[in-house]
């Protein structure tokens, strides 16, 4: 699904991304791990397309096209969702208006009518019952005064109207209590199919207790210096990053 | 020719009495103000009052459907064709006239041409104890080319009394008018009173709008100032607080592109004690557009432990669209609450990334956003039938699709 080759991005004279290599196939689940600076958010902010990192090489295959020859929302309507590290607040517009405009754009863009709204209602229902969210949600501004855990329930809440291909979730464990960790991990779970794959970025090995990956990537220094299946999370958790980023030190020196 | 030597021409077929004659000639000695002003220092009437207008010229009767049209439908119209007063509403409590004349203190230059010549307008005079529960729409039409035009109207509501008001005045033909409006409304103690001012007209009309409020004890009153339209709007908004728990609101959009220029001048008197003042008003600007702002808020001596609130936020959305924004304090009390802001800025970039990334178009993120922020001092208004409108025109303009119903 996602073939990512040699990937070198940056933010003005500064390269982040120092040639990022990783293949994700649909149905699979990749956690992305890292000490703090080493580019995962970065990651994950080239593949949705945020026009001020400059991608100095490489490129981001997904299902037979290159992401970076297309805009923002053109990758969102082939299927790619990210899930933002700070949400944004859009006063003004509700969550329904919000929802609504961005699954019509997308069918718009698929040459589909606009869902019907008796069918927009049945879905936001479903979707609002799975995520444990109440009704008076739908009519509050877009993420505005939303505590930090409201805000990321209410990314896996999009996620889970608009059905991507590939979900992206960026750090959505940061600022969620335990409960509604479960919650939104559950809600991740139950969306997953053989044929979406889940980017899970994240610093600690908690959030991996409920979202249980197939693969474990360590990022550091803008580069993947460890790949390894979900034992590879728990033996992070234990011995921390020291052991990798020592040996990837020595190696580059 | 110009302007003014038409209206002396014209002032010439009255008959004047001494007292608005000595109002005329104190017009004629300033003229209309220029950039010299103070107050018309970004406002230049120079090319305007170049023009060669008719004054107050009558025309033909409209139809129904003209009306309709440019109508919010509501069933008590006051309505207006060139200066003549062609329906008027039965409102139990409520005495409605044609022009009476009535003494105003605003004494400016424009004010003078209106007190000395205007012979159109209304009169409505609520009695005590009155609350109107219909909205009352009040439109003006002008029918003939090239006119300009002048209306004079005063509102009294008694004590204990609830009014509201939506206002439109509507150029029906192809040609520039020129109209110079103004209304004052006294409200009692105990009242409240909203007036809605849908100010969308066509691209080459140019209006003039003065409104002067009095209030006494425990009276609000709103203003809510919509321009979308307009090829030139300059709007006087000014409150005179002259009683303990006054509040006085305003809301204000302008959207505004092209060559559209609209100036919001508001001034808010805090003369007494325990009063509040609420001041919103949002510009968006495209293409070549140019907005003012000039919020005057004074507070005297006896105005203790008044909250005043101002805020103007302005979008720029082109590279050739203006803004000048000047907020203006005095303050003479202690013990007083103010606070103001103003923003001049484009829209949040990380918000755009924000919705283009859930697949939403730049173009439509753009705009839907931009409704967003100007939408703020729309939900503000009390009526319903009119922030449907507002909202609607703003959609329009803006070219949103957006569902209100969700």
């Amino acid at each position: 699904m996602l073939k990512i080759n040699n990937l070198k991005a940056g933010i003005e004279d500064n390269q982040i991304l120092k040639g990022i290599n990783l293949e994700i196939k649909a149905g699979e689940v990749h956690a992305i791990m890292g000490p703090n600076g080493s580019g995962k958010s970065t990651l994950a902010s080239v593949i949705a397309g945020k026009e001020e990192y400059e991608v100095e090489g490489g490129e981001i295959d997904f299902e037979g096209q290159d992401l970076l020859d297309l805009t923002p929302e053109e990758r969102a309507h082939k299927g790619v969702f990210l899930s933002f590290q700070y949400p944004v607040e859009i006063p003004g517009i509700s969550v329904s208006n919000f929802i609504k405009t961005s699954i019509n754009e997308r069918r718009k863009a698929a040459g589909l009518e606009s869902m019907p709204a008796k069918n927009l209602l049945k879905m936001l229902k479903e979707k609002m019952e799975l995520l444990s969210i109440d009704k008076g949600y739908l009519s509050r501004n877009m993420n505005e005064g939303f505590s930090g855990g409201e805000k990321k329930r209410n990314e896996i809440f999009q996620m889970a109207m608009l059905e991507p291909k590939l979900a992206i979730l960026d750090e959505t464990d940061s600022g969620l209590d335990i409960d509604a960790l479960r919650i939104v991990a559950n809600g991740v779970n139950k969306l997953r199919t053989k044929d979406n794959a889940t980017v899970v970025i994240t610093h600690y090995q908690r959030l991996l207790d409920y979202i249980v990956p197939d693969f474990v990537h360590v990022l550091y220094k803008g580069r993947i210096v460890k790949s390894g299946g979900k034992e590879l999370a728990l033996e992070l958790e234990q011995k921390g990053y020291d052991w990798i980023t020592k040996e990837a030190d020595k190696q580059w020196a | 020719m110009g302007l003014i030597n038409n209206i002396k021409s014209y002032s010439e077929t009255l008959n004047l009495s001494a007292e608005k004659k000595g109002l005329f000639n104190s017009f004629l000695q300033n003229g209309f103000p220029t950039i010299k002003d103070e107050d018309w220092k970004y406002t230049s009437l120079k090319k305007i009052i170049a023009e060669d207008f008719s004054i107050e010229k009558t025309g033909n009767d409209i139809d129904t459907s003209a009306i309709s049209k440019h109508s919010l439908s509501f069933k008590n119209q006051l309505i207006f064709v060139d200066g003549k007063l062609i329906s008027s509403p039965q409102i139990k409590g409520v005495t409605i006239s044609a022009y009476a004349d009535f003494e105003s203190r605003n004494n400016d230059a424009i004010m003078n041409l209106n007190a000395s010549l205007c012979n159109n307008g209304f009169n409505i005079s609520v009695a005590k104890n009155t609350v109107v529960e219909q909205v009352i729409e009040i439109l003006f039409f002008t029918t003939t080319e090239n006119n300009f035009s002048q209306y004079r109207n005063q509102i009294i509501v008694g004590e204990n009394s609830e009014i509201k008001f939506v206002e439109k005045i509507q150029n029906l033909n192809n040609s520039t008018a020129f109209v110079n409006y103004f209304t004052q409304i006294n409200c009692d103690k105990n009242t409240n009173v909203e007036f809605n001012k849908i100010q969308n007209n066509t691209s080459n009309s140019i209006l003039i709008d003065n409104v002067d409020i009095y209030q006494k004890d425990n009276s609000t009153c709103d203003v809510n100032t919509l321009i979308f339209g307009g090829n030139f709007t300059r709007n006087n908004l000014n409150f005179e607080q002259n009683g303990n728990n006054c509040e006085s609101n305003m809301n204000g959009v302008s959207v505004l592109d092209d060559n559209q220029f609209a100036d919001n001048h508001t001034f808010v008197d805090h003369k007494s004690a325990h009063c509040r003042s609420n001041e919103m008003y949002k510009g968006v600007y495209l293409g070549k557009s140019k907005g003012v702002f000039n919020g005057k808020i004074m507070v005297r001596p006896d105005a203790q432990k008044i909250d005043a609130f101002q805020s103007n936020n302005n979008l720029l959305l082109s590279e050739d669209s203006t803004i000048d924004s000047k907020p203006q304090l005095e303050i003479y009390a202690d013990d007083v609450k103010c606070s103001h802001g103003c923003t001049i800025g484009q829209l949040d970039e990380d918000a755009l990334f924000y919705m283009r990334s859930r697949g939403i178009g730049v173009e439509e993120a753009k705009a839907v956003l931009t409704y967003a922020f100007a939408s703020e001092a729309i939900d503000n208004i009390s009526v319903s039938e009119v922030r449907l409108v507002a909202q609607k025109l703003l959609a329009d303009k803006l070219n949103v699709d957006l569902d209100f119903s969700l």
